[in-house]
């Protein structure tokens, strides 16, 4: 016992006292934050509505639906469509001079209104940004509303009614049933989910891999010789798992205490003194955004104990693999080829984060929550967006729990006997043979 | 208290192509050195590594001071010294050494004092630098072995078991090595090393076990040893080239069963039922000019040379012996 404290001590303390932890663990958050957030605030930003009023709309309805367009797509940015009406059979001839605006880059592209647009069925966009989904939702919605408008104004609605009737912003307050009781969520959770378990894949893999180097160079520095003539090597297997996992934890509990923090004080500071200043529908919008923030504090614990939960057995998992990998080859340029399938299983999980996310309750999510290798990444998003029954967490977990020992028995023989073994890399015939030595 | 330090008992260790050692028993006495000698691919890295358990073996027991080597703490009593030789390279040298007398059971305050002893007994602490603050790989590669020789003898092993010591060190090293040897004799202490330099074992040791192929050839006291193949070998020197009379004597099989050419003299295996008159004898008369004729007591490397013969090394064998 005294021997794997030792160990652990010094994987630990190696790790921790290093200027890269440090700087990791400062710098870890700011660097998620702008690799999750800055996709967000590209895709929401003003530039893509400028983008999608640069148009050219071509109305060959006869009804004037094309102005009504122009104002159902009006926003800040001061671009707007310019509006080309033409009979129908000369559409063609508008078309071909607008793709040629197109081409010239003078347009973002150009929409074809006709008579089938009046019957609600369809129109036509043609243009460079025709294959972003936002954009096209949006201009959906433009023309959706413009003939809407149209068809209430010819049942002989006033025009200033219809403006009032059709001014209609839901936001939809979600709120997550289980049998705990009612939980607000917002858009904040889903957000949060998608956050853990991105969180939780890269931690894995970080670390996953950090005990991969560290057994490749007590291997290849012959230290381990040395130290298994102390100890037994399932000690000092046990102790770097332990050792390199405290780290983790240690630096999860940095962020988690420091997200917490800087959700329950800085982020309400910051939004009441920003508001001061503003129209009341800005503060809105700003303390809308902020959702996300002041839901944090709000987490439940559950929240917060599963990940860490999940993530220790599905760290104990994946260290024991990387770790047997460590042991079988002799340079860390070998280790890239030899962990590519304990990669695979960890990427396999990443593929399947969004379809997971999008609906947590289908059977692909319900089966890779359950699943040994994907479980520690998708159970957790998953408990944070709906409520899983209770039989699926725990099958999960007792799932997860079986396999880390068959992990823990299938590494620390391959460990023991790689450890000693230079030179070529064993075949699978081989592994198997260790496995069986005494 | 049992008065071996290691009692090996019909030890085998068997890998998937090869048998490493086969039924191996060996005894070395509490205080001895004892060196443990063979060719490569022999079976001596194997021996070792299952007296530390670090490989168990397949059949067969080996027991340290009278107890099993697995026992709890009797592996604490043993400094061991690999082939090749690591440190970690990016901590500091106190704390490697910390780290490695903790896992021998030395508590910590304890080992400071030692670690701060035996850096300066090595000159790796001196008025100018003290390495020990240092990282292991600022260190030139002789000041990491001395390290590396510290780690293994800090928490004061009764028995030191030393894998080819003598490989890679300078001069002036390998004497430091011989000097803390006989000291740790001195104080009662037991060591076994392994090599392939006969030289080194001839000096140190006071018994030798020679196997090879994974098999005892002989073992027993250096003296017993060399008594039990002594009167059989002859030195012999001449005065100018031999003339091929004298050559056709030599050669004659009912005589020299073996002959050894050191340069200076002939070292000659008398064939068997012959006798050392006899060849004098019959050199004289073939006209030779005899500048020395000497009964002696063969050295280690002959009677290796002799036992284990060319035929000892496996061809193909790499690796560890």
């Amino acid at each position: 016992m005294g021997k794997l404290i030792t160990i652990i001590k010094r994987e630990y303390l190696e790790r921790v006292r290093t200027k890269w932890f440090v700087i990791a663990t400062l710098l870890g958050p700011v660097m998620f934050l702008v690799l999750t957030a800055l996709p967000v605030y590209l895709a929401a930003g003003s530039k893509a509505s400028a983008q999608s009023a640069n148009i050219t709309i071509i109305d060959a309805t006869g009804a004037e639906l094309g102005p009504r367009v122009v104002l159902a797509l009006a926003d800040t940015s001061g671009v707007k469509p310019s509006v080309q009406t033409t009979a129908p059979e000369e559409t063609a001839a508008a078309e071909s001079t607008a793709s040629r605006a197109v081409l010239q880059n003078e347009r973002e592209g150009y929409l074809v209104l006709d008579s089938r647009t009046m019957q609600g069925v369809k129109a036509r966009y043609v243009g460079k940004n025709s294959s972003t989904v936002r954009e096209m939702s949006r201009l959906g919605r433009a023309i959706d509303k413009a003939v809407l408008g149209l068809r209430l104004e010819r049942a002989g609605l006033d025009a200033t009614r219809i403006d009032s009737l059709m001014r209609v912003d839901v936001q939809l307050d979600k709120t997550q049933l289980s049998a705990k009781g009612r939980e607000r969520t917002g858009t904040g959770n889903s957000i949060v989910g998608l956050l853990v378990a991105f969180l939780l894949y890269t931690v894995l893999i970080i670390y996953g891999q950090t005990v991969l180097r560290s057994v490749i160079e007590e291997k290849a520095t012959r230290v381990a010789e040395v130290v298994i003539s102390s100890v037994r090597p399932e000690i000092l297997l046990a102790g770097k798992i332990i050792g390199i996992g405290g780290v983790a934890i240690t630096q999860f509990g940095v962020w988690i205490l420091g997200s917490l923090w800087v959700g329950s004080n800085v982020v309400p500071m910051f939004i009441k003194n920003r508001s001061l200043g503003m129209s009341a529908a800005a503060a809105d919008s700003l303390t809308r955004s902020s959702d996300l923030f002041t839901s944090l504090p709000s987490m439940s614990p559950a929240l917060v104990i599963a990940p860490l939960l999940f993530f220790v057995l599905g760290y104990v998992f994946y260290a024991c693999l990387y770790a047997a990998v460590g042991s079988t080859v002799n340079s860390e340029s070998e280790a890239q080829q030899a962990s590519t399938p304990v990669v695979m299983l960890l990427v396999l999980s990443a593929v399947f984060l969004q379809p997971v996310a999008l609906a947590p309750q289908s059977s692909i999510a319900v089966v890779m929550s359950m699943l040994p290798m994907s479980a520690p990444i998708v159970m957790p998003m998953r408990l944070s967006l709906v409520a899983v029954p209770a039989w699926q967490v725990a099958g999960s977990l007792v799932g997860m729990f079986v396999a880390c020992l068959l992990a823990i028995w299938f590494s620390a023989r391959i460990y023991r006997v790689g450890l000693l073994m230079y030179g070529k890399r064993p075949s699978l015939k081989e592994l198997f043979k260790w496995l069986r030595y005494s | 208290m049992s008065d071996l330090a290691i009692d090996i008992r019909g030890v085998t260790k068997r890998y998937a192509e090869h048998v490493a050692v086969r039924e191996l028993s060996l005894q070395v006495p509490r205080g001895a050195v004892y060196g443990l000698l063979g060719p490569n691919g022999a079976g001596k890295t194997s021996t070792i590594r299952m007296i530390l358990d670090i490989i168990a073996p397949d059949e067969g027991t080996i027991t340290l001071f009278g107890k099993k080597h697995t026992d709890a703490g009797v592996l604490d009593r043993v400094g061991y010294l690999p082939e090749e030789r690591g440190l970690y390279k990016k901590m500091k040298v106190r704390e490697v050494l910390k780290f490695l007398a903790e896992l021998k059971g030395v508590p910590g305050a304890d080992a400071e004092t030692r670690i701060a002893t035996w850096l300066e007994r090595m000159s790796l602490k001196t008025a100018e630098k003290d390495w020990g603050e240092s990282k292991v790989d600022e260190l030139s590669r002789g000041m990491q072995q001395k390290v590396q020789f510290i780690g293994t003898l800090l928490h004061d092993p009764e028995l030191v078991i030393l894998d080819e010591p003598f490989s890679g060190l300078d001069p002036i090293n390998a004497q430091a090595l011989k000097d803390t040897v006989v000291e740790l004799k001195a104080r009662g202490k037991t060591v076994i090393f392994s090599t392939h330099i006969m030289d080194n074992a001839e000096k140190l040791c006071d018994a030798v076990c020679i196997i090879a192929r994974g098999q005892k050839i002989l073992d027993g006291a250096v003296s017993d040893v060399k008594a039990a193949h002594a009167g059989r070998t002859v030195a012999v020197a001449f005065d100018g080239a031999p003339s091929a009379a004298v050559d056709a004597v030599l050669r004659d099989p009912t005589l020299v069963a073996n002959m050894d050419d050191q340069n200076r003299f002939l070292e000659l295996e008398l064939a068997e039922g012959a006798m050392s008159g006899t060849l004098l004898q019959r050199l004289v008369e073939a006209g030779a000019s005899l500048q020395r004729f000497e009964r002696v007591q063969p050295s280690l490397h002959r009677i290796f040379l002799e036992q284990v013969g060319a035929t000892g090394v496996e061809a193909g064998m790499s690796g560890h012996g």
